[in-house]
C-alpha cells in the first residue's frame, strides 16, 4: 500500500482512486494507516464477503489473495495484477496513466 | 442398463470437471471485461465507501492479504 501511495499524485491526476481491501478490522486498518502514511481508503472486508465476491478467497488458507484489479470509470474489470505480480504496482501505475487509445 | 451406465459417466464427468477446479485456485473467476461487483465497506475512519461512489473514475481496487504485512 505504501507503493501506491507514492504513486497516489500520478494516480490523482490520472483520475484514478486507489482503494485498498482487506480482511483486517477498521482498527487494524486504521493503525496501519497512521504506521505508513497511507492517505486513501483501506476498506475493512472483514467477513470476506467482497473477497469471494471477486473470487480471491483462498478456502484451503482463509485468506485473500493478493489482486489488483483496475476498474473502467463504467465499472468494468480493465486490468487485473494476481499474486507476485500485484506486490509492485508500477504496472498498474502505467496501465492507468498512459493515454487511452480509444474513447 | 444402458440408461445406468449413462447416468454412471454422467456422473463421472461432472464430479471430475468439479475435481478440476478444485484443483486450480490459481484462475480467476473475474476476468477483463466483465462488469465488477458493487460493496459498500467501511474505511479505517468508519465511513461507509462504495465502489458506485466512483462512478466516472478509475478505481484501483487493490486486495492486500494483512495490514502491517509490509509492501
Amino acid at each position: 500500500m505504501k507503493a501506491f501511495q507514492q504513486n497516489l499524485s500520478k494516480l490523482e491526476a490520472a483520475n484514478a482512486q486507489v482503494l485498498g481491501v482487506s480482511m483486517d478490522s477498521t482498527f487494524a486498518n486504521k493503525a496501519w494507516a497512521d504506521q505508513i502514511g497511507v492517505t486513501f481508503p483501506l476498506l475493512s472486508d472483514r467477513l470476506g464477503q467482497v473477497t469471494r465476491q471477486y473470487g480471491i478467497y483462498n478456502d484451503k488458507t482463509n485468506m485473500g489473495r493478493r489482486t489488483t484489479f483496475t476498474i473502467s470509470p463504467q465499472g468494468k474489470i480493465e486490468h487485473i495484477q494476481v499474486d507476485q505480480a500485484a506486490i509492485n504496482p508500477a504496472d498498474t501505475v502505467d496501465y492507468c496513466t498512459r493515454p487511452k487509445l480509444k474513447t | 442398463m444402458r440408461k445406468w451406465i449413462c447416468s454412471l459417466l454422467m456422473l463421472l464427468i461432472v464430479a471430475a470437471s468439479a475435481g478440476a477446479q478444485m484443483a486450480a485456485p490459481a484462475a480467476l473467476n473475474i476476468k477483463v471485461g466483465d462488469s465488477a461487483p458493487d460493496f459498500t465497506l467501511r474505511d479505517q475512519a468508519g465511513k461507509e465507501v462504495s465502489l458506485h461512489d466512483f462512478r466516472g473514475k478509475t478505481v484501483v481496487l487493490a486486495f492486500y492479504v494483512f495490514a502491517f504485512s509490509g509492501a
